[in-house]
């Protein structure tokens, strides 16, 4: 460029200043523009129009800023602008399925958004103000919002107690400790009572080697006549405790080999006495009648059998023991007679209560199970075992640690290897960058992670020494429900605050009861004072409800006229001696505060009241519609044939006052009854006295599953 | 250099914007399956091959329906029989929405808490107003809507203009 040129403005450089100074212009437009058109801020605008084309305008946009929302509690580390895009989550008449989102409200919880804003449960990115952002697992963020489906989880994380609203996580931590996932894993505030498997120490003198093979292999399967597989225990979901593993034929044999020889306490065979097997073995009557003392005795409250109906084979009967379809061919039959005998004499911790057997019903049950319980094929495919070489023991002692099974199993001599499985306290709050995926094809996310973990342990770590497990798709989401809900040690003191424990309940009983307590097991169906299972009526007020003399007869004689009630009180035989201190320390020690058995005195009934009380009950209230009496009547609730035999006059009126005042869960609806009516109706039931047997366990809702719903 | 000086400031002006806008798609939305989406999930009683996705509230509705109300108003119970054969007149099914589509929320709320005598019904439906909160009787008959065959169409607001997904 000459030197005259310099400074000289051209004309094209007035030109290309002005085109750049126009272009800086634009672009300093763009910016206000693209922060006008901001996500956010769409959704801000579009509430407005939405509120505006809503009857109730003015409540709708009371609080309205055109501004970011935030809900900051900095002890819980939440800042959270959720509500700057979900703007009607508060407002009552947004709560239609037909509001659309982001503005529907919230349904009504016990938690108020502004106290504990939105991502404790839903987690996602708080402060995010983009919809993908917040919602979904970026390279900044790894904790995408939780799927509703599983938004239980996050209940469970601060409430290690069981909400009634949240039968999703309790189902999961059900089967977390049933399925005694604590025996290699450890779960952080899932410390409940593990359900182990049997103590193995003795398991030659119960079972043969080819049967423990056949177990490990394929663990319950009912195969019919023709070969198919009708019922596979190991596949539903009545029991599925013993889980498959991986073992190959070696390993079969050598496990198979090192349990058939463990016999730590010998078998002593309890003789029956040849008088009662010379009248018995010849009776063409021999074994229906065992097996009508085994539909007496109602084992099938906590065993199942699998019936074939109408082509279809299922399990009948609960599942609180193990199934017994094929138990004949599966015990050695002097093992069956002294486990019934005294099962706690094989296994201390065992729940089978211990039954008082006449030496003939033993003799006919055993023959019953031995000869009608059976599968003769249950052992066809099952390889000769010749006799356990040494080698084979000591592999097999050796898998018994490393497969895990001492994990579960008790063995003389032999304790589980610490830290099997790895600790999954913290699992359900871990990244994605976390987790090991391996060759998976599965999205890289945690909820995919713990379910393909749970289905198939190979398909992510195809070392993996986790069993095979067989879910229902309603119990693998359950257990996924509970481990998203462990989020390992809170961290801040103000979220430590948050935990709501889990209550312990005990129950001691002392003395003489508690001997008889132990030996019937009562606890494993009944609650005492919260303590025990949930198949039964609790007990914990039976003394302010039942007279003495009746629970003395139901015990010995626990008879129901019920024919559709599959789970009932099992013919326990108990004796006089028993029976009375049972009845002795529920009549005096479980009485409600407010019940006095005693209070209120039969003799001030008179025929009219009675007589009234009936009318109330027949027509006025009628109560037949749930409760059965003579015959007719409903069976939600108990039948009341004998009530005047069975209940106590204080506790009828009490009832009737207030039934959840007594059994907080009971479903008997709490009616608005003046003092003369209930008066009345004590006087009218005090009446009914059956020459049957008494009964009580016959309600439909005594089963174990109420309230548990049969959804999916 | 005229072209030189154009591309310069094109280069210059992309550099500016990208940088003002961030120079991004969006991400899509992800989750399209309504049962992720959805709290709980109840089978379909009349077609035993589909599964109705249940809110929050409608889930709590199905809690209290298998605890207080299946005994009488389903053919299956969770123990097995249902008392349903046992009444005269005999109970509606909760899915029966033949029936209970034309009543409205406020008669389904009061025959619930007073029972059926106060509403002109049959007196074996008995009161639940004193055991049950209000809310829980709303979350019943938002449980008996979701599963109402044929479906429940509220009455007044046409469900098609917002789509519920």
């Amino acid at each position: 460029m000459p030197a005259e040129e310099m400074g000289r403005v051209t004309d094209r450089m007035r030109f290309v200043f002005a085109a750049s100074s126009l272009i800086f212009l634009a672009v300093l437009a763009i910016s206000p523009f693209k922060d006008y058109r901001r996500e956010w801020k769409q959704y801000k605008r579009s509430y407005l129009r939405f509120a505006q084309g809503r009857p109730d305008t003015k409540r709708l946009t009371a609080d309205y800023s055109p501004d970011i929302d935030q809900i900051w509690l900095p002890g819980m580390n939440v800042v959270d602008r959720c509500t700057t895009c979900h703007q009607g989550i508060t407002q009552a008449s947004l709560s239609d399925k037909s509001v659309p989102q982001p503005f529907r409200a919230h349904p009504p919880i016990p938690h108020n958004v502004r106290e504990w804003g939105c991502t404790i449960c839903h987690r996602g990115q708080g402060p995010a103000t983009e919809v993908a952002e917040a919602h979904e697992s970026t390279l900044a963020w790894e904790q995408p919002a939780l799927p509703t489906h599983f938004i239980q989880a996050s209940c469970g994380t601060c409430h290690q107690s069981d909400l009634p609203q949240t039968p999703q996580l309790a189902r999961g931590r059900q089967l977390l400790a049933k399925l005694n996932c604590q025996g290699c894993h450890k779960l952080l505030g899932i410390d409940r009572p593990a359900i182990l498997g049997p103590d193995l120490s003795s398991i030659g003198t119960k079972v043969s080697g080819e049967w423990i093979y056949k177990w490990l292999k394929e663990p319950r399967t009912i195969v019919d006549k023709d070969g198919n597989v009708t019922v596979n225990g190991y596949e539903t979901e009545e029991e599925p405790r013993m889980p498959k593993f991986r073992l190959s034929e070696t390993e079969l044999r050598a496990l198979a080999a090192y349990l058939s020889i463990q016999k730590a306490q010998p078998l002593q065979p309890y003789k029956i006495p040849p008088a009662v097997v010379a009248a018995w073995s010849k009776n063409p009557e021999l074994i229906s009648q065992g097996e009508l003392r085994f539909r007496q005795m109602f084992c099938s409250t906590c065993h199942s059998l699998a019936v074939t109906r109408a082509g279809e084979t299922k399990l009948i009967g609960g599942d609180i023991g193990p199934e017994l379809t094929k138990a004949g061919s599966k015990v050695n039959p002097d093992w069956l007679i002294t486990w019934l005998r005294d099962p706690q004499s094989y296994l201390p911790h065992t729940r089978m209560p211990r039954y008082g057997w006449s030496d003939e019903d033993l003799y006919k049950v055993t023959q019953y199970i031995t000869t009608k319980l059976v599968d003769s094929d249950l052992l066809t495919n099952v390889p000769k075992l010749d006799p356990p070489t040494d080698t084979e023991v000591q592999m097999g002692r050796r898998l018994f640690t490393e497969k895990g099974c001492a994990s579960c199993h008790a063995m003389e001599g032999v304790s589980p290897q610490k830290d099997f499985g790895p600790d999954l306290s913290a699992l359900g709050g871990k990244n994605a960058s976390e987790l090991e995926f391996g060759a998976a094809r599965i999205p890289h996310n945690l909820l995919s992670y713990i379910q393909a973990k749970l289905q198939d342990p190979v398909s992510v770590n195809p070392a993996a020494r986790m069993p095979q497990y067989n879910w229902s798709q309603t119990d693998l989401e359950a257990v996924t429900t509970a481990l998203l809900s462990l989020k390992g040690a809170p961290s801040t003191s103000a979220l430590q605050n948050l935990v709501v424990p889990r209550k312990e309940v005990s129950f001691h009983p002392t003395g003489s009861f508690a001997e008889v307590y132990e030996r019937y097991k009562c606890y494993t169906c009944h609650k005492f004072n919260g303590y025990g299972g949930d198949l039964a009526p609790e007990l914990t007020y039976e003394g302010s409800r039942a007279q003495r003399q009746w629970l003395v007869e139901f015990l010995k004689s626990p008879q129901t006229l019920r024919p559709t009630l599959i789970l009932r009180m099992p013919q326990l035989n108990v004796s006089n001696k028993d029976a009375a201190t049972l009845a002795d320390y529920l009549s005096l020690v479980m009485q409600h505060p407010a019940v006095n058995p005693t209070a209120t005195d039969g003799k001030q009934f008179t025929p009219a009241m009675a007589a009234l009380g009936k009318q109330l009950y027949e027509v006025k209230y009628q109560c037949q519609s749930c409760h059965t009496i003579g015959g007719s009547g409903g069976y939600v609730g108990p039948n009341l044939n004998n009530a005047g035999g069975w209940l106590t006059p204080a506790w009828i009126e009490a009832w009737l006052k207030n039934p959840q005042a007594l059994v907080s869960d009971s479903i008997e609806p709490r009616r608005n009854f003046t003092d003369e009516e209930i008066k009345a109706l004590t006087a009218y039931l005090m009446t009914l006295h059956a020459g049957i047997k008494p009964q009580k366990t016959a309600s439909i809702l005594n089963s174990h599953a109420v309230g548990q719903g049969v959804g999916r | 250099m005229r072209t030189l000086n154009l591309i310069a400031g094109a280069a210059l002006a992309t550099a500016i914007l990208c940088t003002v806008s961030g120079c991004k798609g969006h991400a899509e939305a992800a989750s399209t399956d309504p049962l992720l989406a959805s709290y709980d999930a109840e089978p379909d009683w009349s077609d035993s091959t589909k599964v109705i996705p249940l809110g929050y509230q409608q889930a709590q509705g199905k809690r209290v329906f298998y605890q207080y109300c299946v005994w009488c108003h389903a053919d299956a119970t969770p123990a097995g029989p249902s008392n349903r054969s046992n009444l005269t007149p005999v109970a509606p099914l909760l899915n029966d929405g033949a029936t209970l589509n034309t009543e409205s929320d406020e008669f389904m709320q009061n025959i619930i808490t007073l029972g059926g005598s106060a509403m002109g019904k049959s007196a074996m439906m008995p009161p639940y107003g004193r055991t049950l909160s209000a809310e829980e009787i709303r979350t019943v008959i938002a449980f008996a809507r979701a599963i109402a065959q044929p479906p429940y169409q509220p009455p007044g607001r046409p469900g098609s203009q917002y789509s519920a997904k």
